[in-house]
Order: C-alpha cells, then sequence, then structure tokens
C-alpha cells in the first residue's frame, strides 16, 4: 500500500512537471511574437484636444496607426521614427464619433481599439436654425417648424439632451420654452394664432444666443361676403362703368384677407348669357368694373374668391336710353344715314355706340355691317361693285331698338 | 513652266483662303457653343441630371416613423440615393485622393474635414480602396418643410484595403453605426453632419438545415454520400450562349437525356456576368435558368452553376453592383433542388496577373460571405484553373474545384500532394483532351487517343475516388473569341473537346465517358 502511494505521488509529480514545462515553453513562444500594449489611460476625448496613442511594443519594429472615423481613414506615422508615440491629426481630432485604430507592424496588426471623441463643452456653442415653411396660415391647424442645431466650435453636433432654450413673440405674446436636443437637433412647432401677423423667433444655447428669425402668418381662407354695385345712371347706354364692391372680405378669425386675393365676378344677363370680371382685393374689398349694356337688361351678378367663398347675389337693372331714331336714305338708296342718335338727355350718345346693319335680297342675309357712332351719326355706304341694282331690306340696331326696311330699291 | 506655277500659286491661295474661312468658322461656332453651355436652367437646378446607379449595396430601411413629419415615397428614394452616392463618392475620393465630386453631396463645412484627410493622404501616398456592403437605415427626423432629415444607419459594413506607396499595408473589415444630417441643398441631400457612435465585431451566418453537406471530405446530398460523376455543359449550337436567343428548352432536355443515360449525375452550367444583365439581372434569363434547373431536377442531374462569367473587374468600387447581381441570382433559387453548388468564379486565378491578386481573391472571400447570406443551402466553391491555386480561400469554399489540362502522367503527383494539404471535398471540375488533329495541329491527338486519355484519367479516378467533371459533351462549330482569343488554332483546339462530334456521332472516347 504505502509503496503504491509513492508511486502514485511520483507519477502526479511528474506529469505536473511536465505540463509546467510544456505551459512554460507555450508561454515562452508566445512572446516571441510581436505584440504591443497601449499605455494610454483615456478612451474618451474632448474634440480639439490633442490625442496622443503611446504604445508599448515587447520587440521594438517600425510601427504605422491605420484610423478609421467619421469622415474617412487615414494611416499615420509615429511622432519620431524610434518611437510609438502617436499623434492623431488636428482634423480627426477635432471631430465628433468614434475612432478605430490598428496598430501595424511590418507585417502584421499589433493592436486594435476604439477611442471616442465627443463634442467640446468648453468652446463656444454655435447655433444653426432652420425655420420651415416660412409662411403659414392663421388660425391655429398650421404651425412652421423650429430647428436648432448646437454645436461647438469644432462644428461637431452637442450630445443629446443638450437644453435649448426658443422662443418666439407674436403681437403681445411672448413665449419661452425649454427643449432637449436629441438626434442632433432641437426642435419644436410653433403654431399659428388666431390673428395675422409676423411671428419672430429666436433660440439660445447657454451663453449662444441665435439671431432674429421671422415667419409671416397669413390670414386663413376667406368667409362669404357681401357685393353692391356703384354707377353713375341707370341708362344703358354702352359707355358708362359699372362698379361692383365686395364688402372687406376677412377669414373666420377676422383677419382681412391678403391683399391680391381674386374675387371674380360672374354677371347673368336675361338672356342668360355670362359676363365676367375680375378685381383683387386691396386692404380686404375688390372692385370689378364693366361697361354698362347697350340696351335694356337686368343683371344678376355673383362673386366668388374661387375655391373658398361667394357672395350674395345682386340684381340691377339698365333701362333704355332711347326709344326710336331716325333713318335717311339718299343717293339712290345707297348711302343709308342713322341718327342723330340721342340719349336720356336728348344730348348725343358718346361716340363709339355700336350700330348694326343686316343687308338681305331675297330673304337671304348676305351681309352684316358694323360700324360706331360718332357725333351720334352712323353712315353705311352700299358701293354699286358690291350691291347689283335690286330690291333688298334692312334690319338697322341700335341701342337695343332694331328698325326693318323693306324693299329698298338699289339703283 | 510658267503657267503651271502660276496655277499652283493660284490654287494655294484658293485652297489657304478657304482653309482660313473654316477656320474662323469653327472658331467662331466653338466660342458660341462656349458661350451657351452652363446656360440652361434645368441644368442649374440639378433636375435633369441624369444619375446612373454605380453603387448598390443592400440597404434596408428599418423604418421611416419620425416625429417630424411623415415622409413621401419619393424623398426617401431621394435620400437614399444621394447619401449612396455621397458613400461612393467619398470611396472614390479616397481612392485617387482627388475630391472630385464631393462638393455635391457634402455641404460646405462638412465636405472641408473629408478635404483635410485626403490632403493628409496625399501627402504620405496613401491610397484606400473601400466599399460599404451593408446599409440599415432608419429615419430619426424629417422637418416640415422637407428640407432636413437625419437618419441612423447601423451595421454599416465597410471593407477597406489600405496601400501605402502602392504596397498593400492593411486590409480590414469594419462595421459601425453612424447618424447623419442631411439637407436639400440645390437638389441634392447633401451630409451636413456625420458621427460614427459604434463598432461592432461581425454578425455570424445563419446556417439552415441543408439537404447538401460536407462533412470532412465528403458529400453528402440527403444524408447519402455523393459522389460528382459529371461534365461541362453547353448545348451544341450555343456553346458560352447558353441563355441566348437561341435557347431551346427541348435540345437541353434532350442533351440532359444523353448525359443522364452514360449514368452521369452532375452538370456545370456557366452563367455569364454581362448577358444576364449586370447588377439589374434580367427577368427572362433568369426564366430560362429555371427551366434549365427544373429540366435538371426532373432528369435527376445536379447543376453546379458558374457565377460571374466574362466578369473581370475586380475593383473594389465595382463590388456592389456584383453583389446586387449575385443576389438577384443567388436568392430566387436558394430552394432550388437541383442545385448542387454555386461556383463562384471560373478560373479567377488566370487573373492575377492582370487585375491584381489581392483584388481578385479579396472579391472572391466578399463574395463567398454574400453568396452563403443569400443561399446558405447549397455549396460555394470556386473553379481555379490549376492545382497550385486549389488550396487558396480553402477556409471559406465548401468545395475546392480545380481543372486539369496538362500533362496526364503529373496528374497523380499534383493530386496527392494537394490531397493532403487540403481537408475538404475536391472536385477536379475540368478536364479533358482535344481531338484537334487536322490542318491547324497536325500532330496533334486524334479521336482515338483523345479515347485513350479518357480511359486512362478514368482508372486514375476510379483509383483515387475522384469526384470529376469533364470538358465536353459537344464539338462546337464556332468558338467566340472571348473564349480563347482570335487566333485560329487555338479556337480549332477549343473545337474538338467534345465527346460526340458536331454531326451527333459519338466519337471513340464517349466509351468512357463514365468509366
Amino acid at each position: 500500500m504505502k509503496l503504491n502511494k509513492k508511486h502514485i505521488i511520483l507519477l502526479f509529480l511528474g506529469t505536473l512537471i511536465c505540463t509546467i514545462s510544456i505551459a512554460f515553453t507555450t508561454v515562452l513562444k508566445k512572446q516571441d511574437e510581436n505584440s504591443a500594449v497601449l499605455l494610454t489611460k483615456e478612451r474618451v476625448f474632448e474634440a480639439g484636444n490633442p490625442i496622443v496613442l503611446d504604445f508599448k511594443l515587447n520587440t521594438p519594429v517600425r510601427t504605422q496607426l491605420f484610423i478609421h472615423s467619421s469622415f474617412g481613414s487615414n494611416v499615420i506615422d509615429p511622432d519620431t521614427d524610434d518611437t510609438t508615440r502617436f499623434t492623431i491629426p488636428e482634423f480627426m481630432a477635432k471631430k465628433k464619433g468614434v475612432v478605430s485604430y490598428t496598430l501595424l507592424g511590418e507585417t502584421e496588426s499589433l493592436y486594435e481599439g476604439e477611442i471616442r471623441i465627443i463634442s467640446n463643452t468648453k468652446t463656444k456653442v454655435h447655433l444653426e436654425s432652420y425655420i420651415g415653411p416660412p409662411s403659414i396660415i392663421a388660425g391655429g391647424e398650421d404651425y412652421t417648424m423650429q430647428i436648432v442645431i448646437p454645436t461647438d466650435s469644432f462644428d461637431n453636433p452637442l450630445r443629446d439632451s443638450t437644453a435649448v432654450l426658443i422662443g418666439h413673440q407674436f403681437l403681445d405674446i411672448e413665449k419661452e420654452s425649454i427643449l432637449q436636443s436629441k438626434d442632433m437637433i432641437a426642435w419644436a412647432n410653433i403654431f399659428s394664432y388666431d390673428q395675422s401677423g409676423r411671428i419672430l423667433m429666436f433660440s439660445k444655447v447657454s451663453e449662444t444666443v441665435s439671431k432674429e428669425f421671422s415667419v409671416e402668418v397669413y390670414p386663413s381662407l376667406p368667409e362669404n361676403f357681401e357685393i353692391r354695385s356703384n354707377r353713375k345712371h341707370a341708362y344703358a347706354d354702352g359707355n358708362q362703368i359699372t362698379e361692383f364692391i365686395t364688402s372687406i372680405i376677412k377669414d373666420e378669425h377676422g383677419n382681412i384677407v391678403s391683399d391680391g386675393s381674386l374675387v371674380k365676378f360672374v354677371i347673368k344677363d336675361t338672356k342668360g348669357v355670362l359676363l365676367h370680371t375680375q378685381g383683387s382685393t386691396i386692404n380686404g374689398q375688390a372692385v370689378g368694373k364693366i361697361l354698362h349694356p347697350d340696351h335694356k337688361d337686368t343683371w344678376q351678378i355673383k362673386a366668388y374668391v374661387p375655391g373658398m367663398a361667394e357672395s350674395n347675389i345682386l340684381t340691377i337693372a339698365y333701362t333704355q336710353v332711347l326709344d326710336d331714331f331716325e333713318v335717311k336714305f339718299d343717293n339712290d338708296n345707297r348711302e343709308i344715314t342713322i341718327g342723330p342718335l340721342v340719349s336720356f338727355m336728348e344730348q348725343l350718345i358718346p361716340n363709339g355706340t355700336i350700330v348694326k346693319m343686316d343687308v338681305f335680297k331675297d330673304n337671304q342675309k348676305i351681309d352684316t355691317k358694323i360700324k360706331t357712332s360718332s357725333d351720334g351719326l352712323v353712315r353705311f355706304l352700299l358701293q354699286e361693285g358690291f350691291y347689283v341694282s335690286g330690291n333688298y331690306d334692312m334690319q338697322i340696331k341700335a341701342l337695343g331698338i332694331q328698325k326693318e326696311f323693306k324693299n329698298i330699291i338699289l339703283q | 513652266m510658267m503657267g503651271w506655277n502660276r496655277n499652283i500659286y493660284r490654287s494655294f491661295i484658293i485652297i489657304s483662303f478657304v482653309g482660313v474661312i473654316i477656320l474662323l468658322l469653327f472658331g467662331i461656332g466653338q466660342t458660341l457653343s462656349y458661350l451657351t453651355t452652363g446656360a440652361d436652367r434645368s441644368s442649374m437646378l440639378h433636375l435633369a441630371l441624369h444619375k446612373e446607379r454605380v453603387y448598390l449595396p443592400k440597404l434596408k430601411w428599418k423604418d421611416t416613423i419620425n416625429p417630424g413629419r411623415p415622409i413621401e415615397k419619393q424623398t426617401l428614394q431621394d435620400i437614399e440615393q444621394d447619401y449612396l452616392n455621397a458613400w461612393y463618392i467619398r470611396n472614390a475620393a479616397y481612392q485617387t485622393n482627388t475630391p472630385k465630386g464631393i462638393e455635391d453631396y457634402y455641404t460646405k463645412s462638412a465636405r472641408k474635414h473629408i478635404f483635410a484627410s485626403l490632403v493628409s493622404n496625399k501627402e504620405k501616398n496613401i491610397a484606400i480602396h473601400g466599399t460599404t456592403t451593408t446599409h440599415n437605415i432608419a429615419l430619426d427626423f424629417y422637418s416640415a418643410d422637407g428640407q432636413l432629415a437625419v437618419i441612423t444607419d447601423t451595421g454599416v459594413k465597410e471593407y477597406q484595403r489600405v496601400y501605402r506607396d502602392h504596397e498593400l499595408v492593411l486590409e480590414t473589415k469594419l462595421q459601425s453605426d453612424y447618424q447623419v444630417l442631411l439637407m436639400l441643398e440645390d437638389g441634392f441631400w447633401r451630409i451636413r453632419h456625420m458621427v460614427k457612435d459604434k463598432n461592432h465585431t461581425s454578425d455570424p451566418v445563419t446556417q439552415t438545415n441543408r439537404s447538401i453537406k460536407v462533412k470532412e471530405n465528403k458529400i453528402f446530398v440527403e444524408d447519402k454520400e455523393y459522389q460528382i460523376k459529371g461534365i461541362n455543359y453547353y448545348p451544341q449550337k450555343t456553346p458560352w450562349d447558353m441563355f441566348g436567343d437561341d435557347f431551346d428548352m427541348n435540345v437541353i432536355a434532350a442533351d440532359f437525356d444523353i448525359i443522364k443515360n452514360t449514368g452521369l449525375n452532375t452538370i456545370r452550367i456557366f452563367i455569364p456576368y454581362k448577358a444576364f444583365g449586370k447588377a439589374k439581372v434580367k427577368t427572362e434569363k433568369l426564366e430560362k435558368l429555371k427551366q434549365v434547373l427544373d429540366k435538371a431536377e426532373t432528369k435527376n442531374l445536379k447543376v453546379i452553376v458558374t457565377l460571374f462569367d466574362f466578369y473581370g473587374d475586380y475593383s473594389v468600387l465595382d463590388w456592389t453592383l456584383t453583389h446586387r447581381h449575385a443576389e438577384q441570382i443567388v436568392s430566387a433559387f436558394t430552394d432550388h433542388n437541383a442545385i448542387l453548388a454555386w461556383d463562384i468564379k471560373n478560373e479567377p486565378n488566370l487573373d492575377f496577373d492582370t487585375r491584381g491578386k489581392e483584388n481578385v481573391l479579396a472579391w472572391l472571400k466578399e463574395m463567398t460571405h454574400q453568396i452563403k447570406q443569400f443561399d446558405p443551402n447549397h455549396l460555394i466553391t470556386i473553379g481555379w484553373s490549376d492545382t497550385i491555386s486549389a488550396g487558396l480561400l480553402q477556409n471559406e469554399v465548401d468545395l475546392i474545384s480545380f481543372h486539369y489540362y496538362l500533362d496526364i502522367d503529373a496528374f497523380s503527383d499534383a493530386y496527392t500532394i494537394m490531397n493532403t494539404e487540403i481537408k475538404k471535398p475536391i472536385v477536379l471540375q475540368e478536364f479533358g483532351l482535344s481531338s484537334n488533329r487536322g490542318f491547324w495541329s497536325p500532330f496533334g491527338p486524334s479521336e482515338k487517343e483523345q479515347a485513350n486519355y479518357y480511359k486512362q484519367f478514368q482508372e486514375i479516378i476510379k483509383q483515387n475516388n475522384i469526384h470529376y467533371l469533364s470538358w465536353t459533351l459537344y464539338d462546337f462549330d464556332e468558338v467566340p473569341s472571348t473564349v480563347v482569343g482570335k487566333l485560329p488554332w487555338r479556337k480549332h483546339k477549343q473545337k474538338h473537346f467534345g465527346f460526340i462530334d458536331r454531326d451527333g456521332n459519338k466519337k471513340p472516347a464517349f466509351e468512357y465517358i463514365n468509366k
């Protein structure tokens, strides 16, 4: 038994020595390989501060450092040929983000690691603001977005949860609130108020204040409105101008609609023909103008802000200016003089009144002649070359009056 | 004499006058056309910019939900394209250290960081050949006026090869997260801020249950050991253009019958990169490939599909296009039972000299990873042209394939050396002898010698239990110049490797196609 125990112990010791020696040789072998240790303790740096990575090699070899950062990769050499101390170049040391690096020996990579560069909190904060859309409409439904990108002086976005003060002023309202930045930005929606006008905005991070930004608040959609007419007299003289004037057009919150809003006036006469005129608003009122008719008529007028609002229907009547006019045939009936055309006070009608004459032969209309009056008169000449001798019928129309002459003989 | 001289002077004066006038008019024309360029309003706004997609890494939108406002599909596409272009332009800039195009995709304050970096690299003569292969984008923010967006791109796989004084210093694969702020300027979504956030170690490849497995140096199909006895196949009338306009499924089906009846169990076919549509694979080509594979399945033949035939640009910036090519083909047949293996490229080692060995190997290595992602079910191999190259990338592939056209007596030794070094199934993927005795080769092998060659080879194969595919079923009438060049004797040789001659008669070698 005793012998046996001794044997076992010997055997055990033997194996132990063997394993230790094997372990030793492997360890020794491992030390033959090139390896490196990072001496620099920090892993997090503030942007803009010098970053130095110092390595310790077990066997001195020529090294270089591969670095990979936010904007691309570079390879740098040690500060001096005989050291393994690397200064990260300034352009990379001032950019936020993770920098991965690989220490390269002559043939293999010796060490891999990464450091983190964070935005610099000690430098002056820079603000970039983006406001959009630049114009919105009143009423509290539309909004504009105020986006602030706070950066450090090396153009790195500040870390998330940076406090950003934003404020805006509108009429006598002044509001301020504090936002926490997230995903590089701090942002808020600024909703419009009931009134139109201009919202001024600003933002502030620590000591840095932004410049002033403005957003125009335009009135909302117009509400229905009234129209009235304005004319010099009620005669259908085809000469004077009738004006249609809207009431002051406002949105639902009582804001006068923006200048230049287009109002369309649609006029329906007794025959159902549609005429139209338009005007754009100034201070909420639009004026549409149209010539009086040249014959007795009744107009129904309605105005629209197309697609948004409409007015009441206005009815106005025009009265006839004359009951009859004189027609004189001369020169073998080849010269026809119409007039003098007189207006409502027996004054000569202003120049430009349209007189139309239809010429018929054998109940066939062969010509229509149109002329405008001058000094109350219109003269038609039927020349021989065009109108051979024979019987003609004439129909003459002016200012809503029509006269017929049958069997006029042209020599 | 005097008269002649005068005429010569006259014509000289007239010709020079005409010449001067032509030059003058040309000059005025050029000046005018120069003055009118750049005045085009559409070019000013970059609206009608012809943007051909040259960079197609795998990109996935993880989500577009953001607190700002819902994003339109069109804007999403614009951001995606401009963001990828920004990467492409940056990769190209780092390769040549020239900042061409950077100003289109980076804002004024962002681009100066890249410029500084490029200057530093240029001073030290460093060139970085890089690309990204994967992007997973989530939209963090999109502003109300549609002018500003913040995205997070996670798991960006970056491959970079670093050269210093034209010497390769480092090859690295990184996987990082980025947060990027983009702004719409002049019709471009430009990068304003870019912050690298995290490094990952690469994720493991997902394994699925595949019916085809490799255990040590044996291939198993549905748990039965599989011995490849096969042949490289092109239809007789359409060699190197199997899926072209003259594609005829009946001809192929008849050929499959011939192959099956000889007792062979595997064929190898080729997918030409350009003819299949490069990065945008043509559906009609995929349809033809599917017909061939379906037919092979019904005839009980396994298929080794060789991709990227006639592809020659291995440059890093071209990677993503080839990845999309592989993705569209491979993922269409992930579950196809006829496929035994994807052969990534035929004889890529022949491009080592012209394209650079590290270029070719890096491309192949990445491609094996890509294909494993798209199709974990089938095996992967590379068709090396000799026994020496066969050991390359042996950890990346499932089968080791090599071609052998050298002296038959030297084969056994070469094979034994290779077999001791490699612990994976080895496939003799191409071998054969051209019976090209004739005008171009008066002392070339006759059909009888060809038969003898196969007889001998089959004995060696039997002794060593080698997986094999011979070259090829038919003699061909025409061989395209892209295959062996323009020289007639080379073409002539390539025409006579078949077991069956041009008229459809079995050559003496046919007896030894399988034994």
